[in-house]
Parts: structure tokens; sequence; C-alpha cells
């Protein structure tokens, strides 16, 4: 049985592993190693056999091959209706051959797979929408991908990706001090203009536990910076854990059930550890999904539900304003026109849509909608993973276009995004295409715009 | 005060002038000087892609990639390196302004040095209401103070002889007070203390009598004499001055006539309006106008702790 010394079926589980994979320059040797990687057809035959759940086989047995689902695939109407961009063809082509053949394939199928499975769906769920029988490519296509995974297909981002998550506990190499010590940062750097902020780590029984995307004390620190001051000024009684803090899952995006797993378990060890009253979990879409929505199950929850309520950022935002613990100046409303990008994640997974509106009301004065919008708004063009992985650039730049147009047609220049992974498909998009937008987390133009208490200003 | 400086540097000739400034003070003072270069964004989600800070391509972040970076960074720099060895070559991906913040905060630097740095990424990457360029969140946040030079500056062998500090009487402003004064004290300069009553917020529609603006100036006069020259003791190699105006002009034109080789001043925090961010702050206008070096300080820490062990 061939496997590569770095493309295998072998999960990543130690820093040596990880660091020979980054060191491939681009996945050069990984994608080559792809080529000769071994198929084993009982071990995928069984695994169907335990996992692949009845309402899917349902599904791929009585899809009519109507092709209703095709106009609700972004990545069809943006590469000229190709027929093989139709959802249901690309899912019985694939999981649905698979299936037929009861794992009965070759390394040629299981890297077309692969290329299907990552960069011609991102597991948006918008299709699952337009068919008459509710059938969700999306909900198959992360499936598909852990199959994929189970053999080693998985492009190589990605498989860096579950690795982090298996040894960090995070997407990326943060360890708990890196972590620790940027909270201290940023009080540091801001306890002057706010006097009296912190960032109180591992403290029990509070209101709060705050979660976060770990791009943000990677790249991002001030974004937490902001979330303690927003918290700040509502009066919050809050904490971050040092163990459990990162609620992404590029696991999830892989493939890698286990390493999923393993991730949201810290997270939920940590919410057991604090007690705290609920969750709340920073701007980013996929995090919800896998802590809020899938993360029950991987863990075997019987509740279906995470140990305590959860809530998405724009949840606490919303309850903020409605009770007064955020004031919005008016005059300092955002007067441009401005859209806003709902998240797959948690507009057609989580039923967000009219929380956004709610918002924009607080905060903006000249609110376009996409057209289509809400449970129905397009996935920005880089979720499900495709953002991040090269091999898949030109497909997921082509895909972007989608959204392009959708912004274009607004009117609006600033675009909000609520979430990590459509607020780099919106910058990439303006690289790519330069339509002269801008775009936002909610955050920063909260800060710009909130009545700041007057006990809380810095005294000269 | 000099003790170990961390020179933040785009790696590009728009920082030439800064490299030339940063060694010249390392030289001088025998300071630990830290050469620092942010790689450029990690622009592609959690990947390990990073768009080159210098030419713009994407590039995968490898040991490969970093290698050559810090070769080139080493020829650039080859001249004053040969001359000034004791210096470290570092690089990072990531945010400039959050690097070299992180950096400054890891390593304790004493003092920064950098180049105002391209505009660009304003437009790009930090998006909406995110105000400000990498020089302005550094000159912000950072808690030692900052040197930005952006013009290559004639009297530069660190033998400053005419320091303005111009003040607006901020807590910030005193700790700009510490450096220029303990700056000028040190090298024997001339110290220039100005103020420029503002009058750019009376376009709101407010307009002030001249009696009222005399008063004003009188008011400000005395505080100087109270904050500041009270505390010169023995130096009396000082000036002050009050000008009205809008305050960025004011400073520029003082400096302008006394022949001011740095401006000393504050960079606050909340001074930004986001509405107004394009424009940028005080500093910022001083910085991309002024022909000389600009050196902003916020906080008293890495001025004060000198003193003690003096
Ligand atoms: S709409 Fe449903 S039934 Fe029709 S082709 Fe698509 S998946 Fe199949
Ligand atoms: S889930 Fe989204 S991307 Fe995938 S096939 Fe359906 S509509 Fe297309
Ligand atoms: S990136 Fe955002 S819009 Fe796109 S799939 Fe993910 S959550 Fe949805």
């Amino acid at each position: 049985m061939t496997q590569g010394k770095l493309c295998n079926k072998r999960p990543v589980n130690t820093e040596e592993e990880l660091h020979s994979l980054l060191a491939d320059k681009g996945g050069k040797s990984y994608y080559e190693e792809m080529q000769d990687l071994d198929v084993d057809a009982s071990e995928i035959a069984s695994i169907l056999e335990k996992t692949l759940k009845s309402r899917m086989r349902t599904w791929l047995e009585i899809c009519t091959h109507c092709g209703l689902c095709a106009d609700s695939c972004f990545f069809f109407l943006a590469n000229n209706r190709d027929p093989e961009q139709v959802p249901s063809f690309k899912i019985q082509s694939t999981l649905g051959k698979l299936y037929r053949r009861k794992g009965g394939v070759d390394n040629e199928f299981m890297r077309m797979a692969m290329d299907t499975a990552w960069s011609k769906c991102t597991c948006c769920n918008r299709c699952g929408l337009y068919c008459p029988f509710g059938i969700d490519m999306g909900v198959m296509f992360s499936y598909l991908r852990g199959i994929c995974f189970s053999q080693g297909f998985v492009p190589w981002e990605l498989k860096i990706g579950s690795g982090m998550h298996r040894i960090y506990r995070a997407q990326m190499d943060i360890t708990t001090e890196d972590w620790v010590d940027t909270c201290r940062w940023m009080v540091e750097e801001h306890e002057d203009e706010w006097p009296g902020l912190t960032i109180p780590i591992d403290k029990p029984d509070v209101d709060i536990m705050y979660t976060v995307n770990a791009r943000e004390p990677k790249h991002y620190p001030e974004d937490l910076a902001e979330a303690a001051i927003l918290f700040h000024i509502a009066g919050e009684n809050w904490t971050v854990p040092s163990i459990g803090w990162e609620e992404t899952s590029l696991a999830m995006f892989a493939g890698d059930w286990e390493g999923a797993r393993l991730q949201v378990e810290s997270v939920y060890e940590a919410m057991r550890r604090l007690n705290p009253g609920r969750m709340v979990v920073t701007e980013c879409g996929h995090a919800y999904r896998a802590t809020v929505i899938e993360g029950p199950y991987w863990a075997g929850l019987a509740s279906g539900k995470t140990p305590v309520e959860t809530f998405h950022y724009v949840e606490w935002v919303v309850e903020a304003l409605r009770n007064g613990k955020l004031k919005i100046d008016p005059s300092r409303k955002i007067k441009e026109p401005v859209t806003y990008q709902d998240s797959c994640n948690y507009v057609r997974n989580g039923g967000l849509g009219d929380i956004a509106r709610e918002i924009m009301g607080y905060i903006a004065e000249d609110f376009r909608e996409m057209s289509p919008c809400r449970e129905h708004n397009f996935c920005c063009g880089g979720g499900g993973g495709l953002n991040g992985i090269g091999r898949y650039r030109r497909e997921r730049n082509i895909g972007l276009k989608v959204k392009r147009d959708q912004i274009l047609a607004t009117g609006a220049k600033l675009v909000i995004t609520p979430c990590h992974n459509c607020w780099d498909a919106v910058r990439d998009l303006e690289e790519v295409y330069r339509i002269g937008i801008r775009w936002s987390f909610l955050k920063p133009i909260l800060l710009s715009m909130v009545e700041i208490p007057h006990h809380l200003l810095p005294k000269e | 005060m000099f003790g170990k400086v961390l020179f933040a540097t785009t790696a590009t000739p728009a920082c030439d002038n800064a490299a030339h400034v940063a060694f010249n003070i390392a030289e001088k003072y025998h300071s630990e000087l830290l050469i620092f270069h942010v790689l450029g964004l990690p622009s592609r989600g959690f990947s390990p892609f990073v768009r080159d800070a210098r030419t713009g391509e994407e590039e995968y972040y490898d040991q490969d990639y970093i290698q050559w970076v810090e070769e080139e960074l080493k020829n650039t720099y080859a001249e004053q390196l040969a001359r000034y060895p004791n210096a470290r070559i570092m690089t990072m991906a990531g945010t400039p302004h959050t690097e070299i913040l992180r950096l400054a905060r890891k390593e304790d630097v004493d003092f920064i040095v950098m180049g105002a740095h391209s505009r660009q990424e304003r437009t790009g990457a930090l998006g909406y209401r995110q105000a400000g360029s990498n020089m302005q969140r550094v000159a912000r946040s950072a808690r030692c103070p900052v040197l930005i030079v952006n013009r290559p500056c004639t009297t530069c062998l660190w033998y400053f002889s005419n320091i303005i500090f111009g003040t607006d009487f901020s807590r910030a402003s005193y700790s700009a007070f510490l450096f220029a004064s303990k700056l000028a004290r040190e090298i024997g300069s001339r110290l220039y203390i100005f103020h420029a009553l503002d009058l750019s917020a009376m376009h709101a529609g407010k307009i002030f009598s001249q009696e009222e603006i005399e008063d004003q100036i009188k008011a400000a006069k005395e505080k100087i004499h109270r904050i500041y020259l009270s505390q010169m003791q023995d130096y009396d190699n000082v000036e002050m001055e009050i000008w009205e105006g809008v305050p960025y002009m004011e400073i520029l034109k003082y400096c302008r006539e006394k022949n001011g080789d740095l401006i000393v001043m504050a960079h606050h925090t909340r001074e930004i309006d986001p509405e107004e961010a394009l424009l940028g702050s005080t500093v910022e206008q001083v910085v991309l106008r002024a022909s000389c070096p600009v050196a902003s300080v916020n906080r008293p820490d890495k001025i004060q702790e000198q003193r003690k062990t003096r």
C-alpha cells in the first residue's frame, strides 16, 4: 500500500510532521505524492456503511436530476452555467458514485472528488433551499470531505490546518502563553485610554465567556481589544478561558471529524470549568457553525446543544443595543450607503437574519440590502476553507464574481462583514476586481459611534 | 534612552533616511539595534501565503522565503552593518503595526525609528474606520518614543541643535516634554517650547474676539511657565512661543523659522476622528510635511525609567 511521506492518510499529530509539511513549498511534493496514494476501497465501504446516514442515502437515490438547484449555486452562475457546476451533478458524480460503487474507486477518482469537494462547493447550503426535496449538497459535500480525508485526499493547507488544531487546539500555532500574553498586551495598550479596562482570564461564574478566532490574537489583536472595550462600555461581567478559547475549526473544513471533535471539546471543557452564564463567540461564521451547530454532535452530547447557551457576536450586539448597554450617538451613524454580508453559517444555519437588520437600523442611515439576502444570500465565495487553498485560487476568484455583482448592485461602497471568512473574501474580491469598496467587522464601527459613559473616560 | 533601538523598515528605499538615522543613533549611543521588517500581510485567510510588502507578489511563507528576505536586508544595509555590526535582523509576517508593537513590547525596546511608510495599506486591508497608517498606529500605541524620519535629514549626525517641542498641555504632552528636555540637555541643544491656539475648532461657528484670544494666550503662557519652564532648573537654552491657527500648520511654520531639526510632540489616542481618518492626525500631518524628523512620545515609561537609574 503506497503512502507518501507527506501525503498519507495519517492525520498530523506532532509538530515535527507539521513542520515537514510546512516546509514543502505550496504542497508541491505533497500533491506529487498524492498521485500514487493508494485507495482502500474496503475501508471506504465500511465507512459508508457505518456513517452514511439514511437521510443522505435517500437524497442520493431520490434526486430526479430536475436541475432546479442549478441556479442556486453561485459556482454555476459564475462559471457561465456550466452543467458540471450543477449541485446535483457535482454530488452524484462524486459521493453518488462512491456510494453506488461501494468505495470501489481509484486514485484518479479520489483526486477528482477532492477537487470537486473543495473547489466546487463551499458547503454554503444554499442549494438545499431550492431543491423541492430539500436535498442539501452542502451537507453531503461536508460528508464527502470526511471520506476524502480518511484516505489522505485533502488539500495541503487543510491537512496543515487540521494538524494545527490537533497540536495546538487552534488553527494556528498559538500556545496558551502566547494567547494569555496577547490579552495582557492589549490591556496594556489601551488602559490609559480606558481606565479600568481588563481582559479577565479564567474567571469563573461570570455572565459571559468570550471566545475568538485564532487569527485575532495572531494577526488582528486589536479585534480582541475592541471586544474588551465594548464589553467594558456595556458593563459586562466577562472572561476568556486560558485554554479552550479558539472557536474555529479548520478541521471541519478538512473533513477531519476527529480533529474537529478534539477542538470543540476543548471549548466545552472551558465552559464546564468556568461555568459562565453563556458564551459569546467573535464575529466568525464557521466558528459558530462548528461550535454551536455541529459541535455537540461531534462531541456526542445527547442534548444536541452546547454545555452553556452560545451566542454569536451579533446576538450579543443586538441585545446590548436593545437594552441600552450600548448607546449609539445618532449623529455618528454611518451616513453613506452601506450593505451587509449575511454569513451562510449563521444566516442559513443559525437563522440570525433579523438580528442583522435590527443592528443595521441602529448604526446606519442608508442601509442597502443585497439581492438576494438573508437566508437566500449567496456565499461570499470563499467559504468552506476555499479562501485558504492555493491549488484552487483560480476557481475561487471566478466564484467571487457573484458577490462582486451583488455588492455593485447595491451602490454601497462599504460592506459590513461580521465573519472572518467573508471579510477575507470581500477583501480579496477588491484585490482581484478593484471595485473600490471597503469592508469592516462590526466592532470598529460600533466603537466609532457608541456613547461613552462619563465615568469611563480618563481623567486628565 | 537609546539602550535598545528598534528600527522598523519596509526594506525599501522609502526607509533609507530612517535607516541612516537609526544607525547613527546606534553608533553614537552604542545601542543594541534591532532591524525589523514585517514581511507582508498574511493575506489569505489562515493559509501560509504572504503578500510581500516590497514587491506586492504573493509568496509562500516558509523558511526559504524568510532566508531570502533576510539576505536581502543584509545587502540593503550592508554598508551600515559593516560599520556597526551590533545589529540583529528580524522578520515576521503580519500586519506591520501590530508586529512592530508586539516586538517592541517583547524586547522592551527604548526607542523606535521608522520611516513614514506608505499610506497605501490604509485603503486596503485596514478597511473602514480603522484609522491610520502603520506609522500613526505605532506612534499612538508605543510605550517608548517613536522617531519618524520622512525626509533626508541634513543635520543628522544626531546633533540636533534646535529641538521644537509642541504641546497641547495634555498628559501625553508632558511625556513628550520629558523626552525633549532630556535630549536637549544631553546634546546641549536649544529647546523651543511651542503651543498653538487651535483656531480650527472655530469653524464650527464660534468667533473669538481679539481680547478672548489674548486671554487664552496669556493663560497658555502661564501654563508653559508652570508646567515646563519650572522643570528646566539651570538649563536656560530655552525659548517659548505661542501662536494661533491650525496646530499642524503653525508648528511647521514655527519649525521653519527656528531652523528646527527635530520636532517632538505627543500623539493622542482619541485625536483621530474616524470620519477624518483620511486626513490623519496632527502628528501625521506634521510628519508628512516637516523637513526634519518627528519624535512622537505619549508615555513616560521609557524616559523616566532611565531617570531613576541615573
Ligand atoms: S433540485 Fe434536488 S432533485 Fe432536482 S437536481 Fe437538484 S438535488 Fe436533484
Ligand atoms: S452548498 Fe453551496 S456551493 Fe455547494 S453546491 Fe450547494 S449551493 Fe453550491
Ligand atoms: S465565508 Fe462567510 S459567507 Fe462564505 S460560507 Fe463562510 S460564513 Fe458563509
